[in-house]
């Protein structure tokens, strides 16, 4: 499975005299089983560029293809079906449902699948015990450390198994013992089950665990390397 | 998926537990005071409407067609048993009632004047309009009495009181004469004013015999337990008597209906002047709660939740607080009505005679009747679902990627 950016752009106030290209004519290939993190100053357009991979936002120009479908092309509710099926989200600030259990969270995003109740709360404890949250199960956000609420969101982001985790600065609001914990975890689930991580990050502790780094500077990509 | 939907808004309204619970009371209190004063108001219109309705015209009249027209003693429908068979065993009605009802000259030894002269069956009439407790002086009637029953007001009138006579002239059948010499054997007061004055009660046989009708009556009154049944009920009569006219109350009292219509008008403005503020509230809430999460709305839309599910969990947690309201009002609410309902509020002093020269007696007791909970229940609803527009279009509206910035904006 292949990520495939072709001339992606986002210009925002378009129609203004003063434009401004959050992403510019940026192309790029992701092959599956990457680890990639994608690195910049603040505003540089790695969370833009991410919420077009991850179809939450619309390129001005330019195309986004997994596996030759091309989603930028899909309807609103195809698209909305193809998040589902295909992408799971590690945000920031985790974003869970705060009045959802851990365990609800993680069953939660399977259910949008129309899996039966039975399927997702087998897996979603098995995704949970494998982030080392077995004890915390029945436990709402509240009443976890920031450390353990990323671990359940990345539990809830894996839970549909997607082909893709895109991961917005996932490590930000962490301490240094969290970080690690969470990135051993990362990469884990990167080996054996060869899902796909995408991160925007400036974290060093981040950026030196990715097995390629892709800088981007004013929407563009400068400089793509392995690591 | 919508039992997690339902658990979801649940939790949800009791993230704000305080604004929860005073939305609710905001709700539950216009429940309160709406179906408190519907009930009054409808309590006290059918108290009215049966009470009128038994001294007059009854609720539903089976009258020969021109009858309502010409009120005259020539146009008279079949006073037989056979006659009113079908309805006896219909099971709405509680009272059959013959009458006739004319009118004569009465007159006394020295003054004469136009009285509403009322035949009737003294037994029935009695279990009907309950006459008998009108009475201040002498005794009630008997079926076979050759006697009268006067209003007291028409009484001192014709200045005549228990064992003097009264003479009846007027117009029989087909243009026969009517006149009879009768006893006065009791008085009837009425507490409403100008009744008395030009009543006088017959037994049916005596009134057959002074308007010569042969059997015949001018009209049959129907009565049923509830006014609720009556639309029903008049449908029934109609067609079991298609050539023959079936009146209902409304028809023959306009200008109480009339008074009751504008009355009730007046308690439905006050009604939109109470929802309008609970609703201002409400929809206040409803905003709240719909702007607050616009990054959590965002992140389950990112993770695949359908725009219409959302929406949905947004109609749920509404649909609960309205919920919590109609519980909290019904729970003060009802024991009040049993209490209203088993004690009616008598008005007293100057109330008490204002309503009593309207027509009506000064009770107001209260209705215990399913429509007026549900139309304030309809009315809650409508309003919940106006309240809803406006936050559901900004969830119709809400762009993703500026949900998850948590800025909140549509476009």
């Amino acid at each position: 499975m292949t990520l495939e950016i072709r001339d992606l752009s986002k210009i925002y106030n378009e129609d203004t005299e003063f434009p401004v290209a959050a992403v510019d004519h940026l192309s790029l290939t992701i092959e599956a089983g990457e680890f990639v993190a994608i690195m910049g100053p603040s505003g540089s357009g790695k969370t833009t560029l991410l919420n077009m991979v991850g179809g939450i936002d619309v390129p001005t120009s330019g195309e986004v293809f997994i596996d030759a479908e091309n989603i930028s092309a899909l309807s609103q509710r195809e698209l909305i079906a193809f998040r589902r099926d295909n992408i799971g989200f590690v945000f920031q600030d985790y974003s869970l449902l705060p009045v959802l259990t851990a365990l609800e969270n993680v069953e939660f995003v399977m259910q949008l699948q129309g899996r039966a109740a039975a399927e997702c709360s087998q897996r979603a404890k098995q995704l949970l015990e494998r982030v080392g949250l077995a004890e915390h199960l029945h436990k709402v956000p509240a009443k976890l450390s920031g450390g353990q609420q990323q671990r359940v969101a990345v539990a809830r982001a894996l839970a549909p198994q997607p082909r893709f985790i895109i991961a917005d600065e996932p490590t930000a609001n962490l301490d240094a013992h969290s970080t690690a914990e969470l990135l051993d975890m990362m990469q884990a689930l990167n080996q054996q089950e060869h899902t796909t991580f995408i991160f925007s990050t400036h974290d060093p502790r981040v950026i030196d665990r990715a097995k390629r780094v892709v800088v981007i500077e004013d929407g563009r990509v400068v400089e793509d390397r392995l690591s | 998926m919508f039992t997690t939907l339902l658990k979801m808004a649940w939790r949800n309204i009791w993230r704000q537990r305080r604004r929860t619970l005073l939305t609710a009371a905001a709700i539950s209190l216009a429940l309160i005071l709406s179906i408190l004063a519907r009930s009054l108001q409808e309590g006290s219109y059918a108290h009215n409407i049966d009470n009128g309705a038994r001294f007059s015209s009854g609720l539903v009249q089976i009258q020969h067609p021109k009858f309502g027209d010409s009120g005259s003693i020539d146009d008279l429908v079949p006073g037989s048993e056979e006659f009113i068979a079908p309805l006896r065993e219909d099971e709405r009605i509680n009272h059959i009632v013959p009458r006739i009802e004319s009118f004569a000259l009465a007159a006394g030894a020295e003054r004469s004047r136009g009285a509403r002269v009322m035949g009737v069956r003294p037994e029935l009439e009695d279990a009907y309009a309950r006459v008998g407790q009108k009475l201040s002086a002498g005794e009630y009637l008997l079926a076979d009495d050759n006697a009268v029953l006067l209003g007291v007001g028409l009484a001192r009138y014709l200045n005549v009181g228990i064992g003097d006579e009264v003479v009846l002239y007027g117009q029989g059948y087909r243009g026969q004469t009517a006149a009879g010499l009768y006893p006065i054997k009791g008085l009837l007061s009425f507490p409403m004013p100008g009744i008395d004055d030009r009543l006088v009660y017959m037994p049916l046989a005596a009134a057959e015999q002074l308007f010569s009708t042969d059997g015949q009556v001018t009209n049959w009154v129907v009565h049923t337990h509830t006014l609720s049944l009556l639309p029903e009920l008049l449908t029934q009569v109609g067609a079991t008597y298609p050539q023959y006219r079936v009146r209902d109350w409304e028809d023959m009292l306009p200008e109480m209906a009339q008074q009751i219509s504008m009355d009730r008008a007046g308690g439905y403005f006050m009604m939109v002047l109470l929802y309008g503020v609970v609703g201002f509230g409400l929809f206040a809430t409803l905003l709240m709660m719909t702007l607050e999460r616009q990054r959590e709305f965002g992140v389950m839309l990112a993770t695949g939740l359908l725009r219409s599910r959302l929406m949905i969990l947004i109609a749920f947690e509404s649909l609960f607080i309205a919920t919590l309201g109609f519980v909290m009002g019904l729970l003060v609410v009802l024991p009040v009505l049993l209490w209203l309902q088993a004690y009616p509020i008598r008005m007293t002093g100057e109330m008490a005679q204002m309503v009593v020269e309207m027509g009506f007696e000064p009770v107001i007791p209260a209705l215990l009747e399913a429509f007026v909970f549900a139309e304030q229940v309809q009315t809650t609803l409508f309003i919940l679902v106006l309240c809803l527009i406006y936050p559901l279009y900004r969830v119709y509206a809400l762009t993703v990627v500026v949900a998850l910035q948590g800025k909140g904006h549509v476009g």
